[in-house]
């Protein structure tokens, strides 16, 4: 029966064992299903006989069973399968009538299972080409009819190769008070094995994104493949049922993924705890890869020889890298990193006590904590990404506040230049609007006054010349004040009230006036100073007209026209009257006059004159190309932005 | 012309100004010249006594401003026509008399038969408007409107005028004349002028809200 050994190996550690249980307490209550199952005593089998033997001949009563007690382990390293009878014995008063069970809380190797000689399960072993390893808990149904008042037997026949096997405890009771104990226990050790196992891909996944999103984040890079491998490493314990083959593959995967997963945790926390000690990586580095090397070399038996001893190295170079990352949380305050520290104590006591439990220095049944440990760690770690994410996001959101609030500022200070460039241009529009004025006095009617002022006192003038002149002076000082109320560049406003005011005149000279202003833009960019010159310009005109060219029209024609980009304003005074006399007359006066105020604006002059057929004068001047009020407020936005795009580059 | 002549009085300080305008009037028989002011206190006086249709009045009287007065008549009898007499026809008394309800101004140097025809043109229903005054309305309503006050907001409004009436404003304000301004809209000149009256009268009723407005502001008047 090869080499099944007693739970006295684990008795001088039992002390041990009590310790370390008492340490995990805590984690223990706090995780309900890990709790171990209570039930009543006399339903808990606590002796077991065995006897090693073939499944074709059930053992006579009276062969030399040996007594044990559970939870009872063994191991082989024999390569070779055997065969090992159990014999459970229970007392029952009166045979029950409703349904009896058996669980087991754990048998690795499985096997098949008699009632008073009856079959009543046949949970798979090993065979030629599969192995079993289950971890999961074995309820079995003890059919009422098998049963029988007094004393029962239960017989278990597996059959197990190499590697550690056992026989967990064992109950018998009614199914409906096992059920719920069964299926607390599948939870524990199966259920929660495969949820460890997802979260750990999830939580792989998540830190590889966002490691492949930010390339700069080594640290994200590292938890990635540190998750891997821990994946990696617990897929052997995922799968219960396995090809000899994929056995193999499985354990490789286990020695590799354990070896690279401390190598890289290891160092990652070293580096973590501000260290960086690069003989001990290398050394870490080196023994983490010895794992699965000799596991390669000396086949299966590794598993029972040096493989245990390397585990426990592999747990102590994490112990190191735990212990100085804690140092680290405790001399730092960071919640989040001190959350991740304590849930690797207590993975690293949990994968301790599973160690213990697996070299057989812990009994034997004892629940597989990393499985409760592992998602813990795993929403520590998860805990370290929302913290990230949620940091980032509240420094994205003080960034735009900031980056608002200088905006704001910005803006405020260009509204503040505006306005006051504005305050100032107008100050100076005002103040040049002033020197107009007094110089537009000084040259027109002041002038005008004077002169006719001394000739009334010469008494040269008759009482018709003085209400002639005064009229010119009210004439003069009304062409001045359209000026002036057409507001910056209103000229054709100006224009109309004007030629409202000379119609009567026109008309009393005979003359028709016809105002031709149907093309016109509502509103045309001119220069102020050159509203004033353009109406005396064209009052000029008319006034010559009136005194000069006896004719019968006279046509005021108003047109903007584009040449290029340029626009030119034109006016034109046509009248059928005689024409223009010959050089040197009253008549050349005036229009020396109205030459000199139109170079004055830059504006250009022309007279044609046919005798005996009219007149023609025509005025263009230039318009400012200036950009409206719907441009110049379009720059002050794109300044803004111009202010925007600087800040943010800052 | 009609039957019943229009009843008129006049407000001028000026005693040149006052007998030519009181002369204009009476040489007219279709006009009856029912009360003359040389101040404001004498003008209050004849509001109250005298039955009228038309006020000619100047804006610069020596104990105030004609404004005041324009305010007062134009709320009391709305069915008067106030004309303002103005030296020059310039844009800010224009504007603030109709403002104020002036439905009419009138040069002071005008021809006799133009301020008769005047006087017979606010009283057919119409208004004249020079094209300095027709831009200063069209701005007023505007700024009004708060497009180039944005700091005014809670006094923005709607632009009162129509499309029809803004556009007779813009056709004046090129200094086209009734007549063409007819031709061109295929209205009658009387229509235009017409048109002219309601603008001013809106440019009144718009001035005395914001007034109100303005008083509410300023904790003149409660509720």
């Amino acid at each position: 029966m090869g080499s099944a050994r007693g739970a006295g190996v684990t008795l001088p550690l039992q002390r041990f064992g009590l310790l370390a249980r008492a340490g995990l307490f805590l984690l223990v209550c706090c995780v309900s299903f890990a709790a171990p199952a209570r039930v009543d005593e006399s339903r808990t089998i606590g002796r077991i006989d065995f006897i090693a033997g073939q499944r074709n001949a059930m053992p006579p009563s009276n062969a030399a069973w040996q007594a044990h007690g559970l939870p009872m382990r063994w191991s082989s390293s024999a390569g070779v399968r055997q065969g090992l009878w159990l014999r459970l014995t229970f007392e029952v008063a009166t045979a029950p009538t409703e349904g009896w069970g058996l669980l087991l809380q754990r048998l690795p190797s499985g096997g098949t299972v008699y009632l008073n000689g009856r079959m009543v399960a046949d949970v798979p072993t090993d065979t030629d080409t599969q192995r079993v390893r289950w971890r999961r808990p074995h309820l079995i149904n003890l059919p009422t009819d098998f049963l029988k008042s007094g004393g029962n037997e239960v017989l278990i026949h597996t059959s197990y190769g190499s590697g550690v096997h056992g026989l967990g405890t064992a109950q018998v009771g009614p199914t409906a008070e096992l059920q719920p104990l069964y299926s607390r226990e599948f939870f524990v050790s199966h259920t929660l094995r495969w949820i460890s196992l997802v979260l750990t891909v999830l939580l792989a996944v998540g830190f590889a994104a966002l490691w492949f999103r930010r390339r700069s984040e080594y640290l994200f890079g590292m938890l990635a493949l540190i998750a891997f491998f821990w994946a990696l490493r617990s897929l052997d314990s995922a799968f219960e049922v396995l090809s000899d083959d994929a056995h193999f593959l499985s354990r490789l995967a286990f020695y590799v993924g354990t070896g690279a997963f401390t190598a890289l945790a290891t160092i990652t926390m070293w580096r973590q705890s501000g260290r960086k000690r690069g003989r001990a990586e290398f050394g870490i580095g080196v023994l983490a890869a010895m794992g699965p090397v000799l596991f390669l070399l000396s086949g299966g038996s590794f598993d029972l020889t040096v493989g245990p001893l390397w585990l426990a190295i592999m747990l102590g170079a994490l112990a190191l890298g735990v212990l100085s990352l804690a140092r680290r949380a405790v001399s730092e305050s960071g919640l989040v990193l001190r959350l991740v520290v304590a849930a690797l104590l207590i993975a690293l006591v949990a994968a301790a006590h599973d160690f213990l439990v697996a070299i057989g220095m812990l009994p034997f049944a004892s629940p597989a904590l990393l499985n409760i440990a592992t998602p813990v760690l795993v929403i520590a770690l998860g805990a370290t990404l929302i913290d990230r994410f949620v940091r980032s996001l509240a420094e994205v959101e003080k960034t735009n506040a900031d980056l608002e609030t200088r905006i704001h500022e910005r803006e405020q200070l260009l509204k503040r230049n505006f306005d006051r460039l504005r305050e100032s241009e107008r100050v100076k529009a005002s103040a040049q609007e002033r020197q107009r004025i007094m110089q537009d006095m000084h040259d027109g009617l002041g002038s005008q006054l004077l002169s006719s002022l001394m000739l009334v006192e010469r008494g040269a003038m008759s009482n018709e010349q003085v209400a002639q002149i005064l009229r010119e002076s009210i004439d003069d000082m009304r062409l001045a004040i359209d000026a002036l109320a057409a507001d910056d560049s209103d000229l054709f406003a100006a224009l109309g009230n004007m030629r409202f005011r000379m119609e009567p005149r026109l008309r009393a000279a005979g003359m028709e006036l016809q105002w031709d202003a149907r093309n016109l833009p509502e509103e045309v960019d001119l220069d102020p100073n050159a509203v004033l010159p353009v109406l005396r310009i064209v009052q000029e005109a008319l006034t010559n007209a009136i005194k000069h060219s006896r004719a019968r029209v006279v046509r005021v024609t108003l047109s903007v026209d584009h040449d290029g980009d340029a626009q030119w304003l034109s006016i034109r005074v046509t009248d059928n009257g005689r024409g223009l006399a010959a050089k040197g007359t009253v008549t050349g006066r005036g229009m020396l006059n109205m030459k000199s105020r139109a170079a004055r604006i830059a504006a250009f002059l022309k007279v044609e004159s046919v005798p005996g057929a009219g007149t023609m004068i025509l005025l263009r001047l230039p318009l400012n190309p200036i950009p409206g009020p719907t441009t110049r407020a379009m720059q002050l936005s794109l300044d803004t932005e111009a202010v925007i795009e600087q800040l943010r580059k800052e | 012309m009609s039957e019943q002549p229009i009843s008129i009085i006049i407000v001028e300080d000026e005693p040149e100004f006052r007998r030519r305008f009181v002369q204009i009037v009476e040489s007219e028989p279709s006009m009856k010249l029912v009360g003359v002011a040389a101040n404001k206190r004498e003008a209050q006086a004849i509001l109250d006594k005298v039955a009228f249709d038309v006020m000619l009045i100047d804006l610069g009287l020596p104990d105030g401003s004609g404004i005041e007065l324009i305010r007062q008549v134009s709320q009391k009898k709305p069915d008067v026509d106030i004309m303002v007499v103005t030296v020059f026809g310039d844009e800010q008394h224009v504007v603030s008399s109709i403002e104020a309800g002036a439905t009419g101004y009138i040069l002071k140097d005008s021809a006799p038969a133009d301020v008769i025809s005047c006087i017979r043109l606010l009283r057919a229903g119409g208004s004249p408007v020079s094209p300095v005054v027709a831009r200063s309305v069209l701005r007023a309503i505007r700024n009004r409107m708060g497009t180039t006050a944005p700091a005014r907001v809670p006094g923005a409004e709607q632009n009162p005028l129509s499309a029809r009436e803004t556009e007779i404003l813009q056709l004046l304000a090129k200094g086209m004349s009734f007549n063409e301004i007819g031709e061109i809209l295929g209205i009658s000149p009387h229509t235009v002028t017409a048109h002219i009256k309601k603008i001013y009268r809106k440019l009144a009723v718009h001035s005395r809200g914001e007034a109100v407005y303005e008083a509410t502001q300023m904790g003149l008047l409660r509720s």
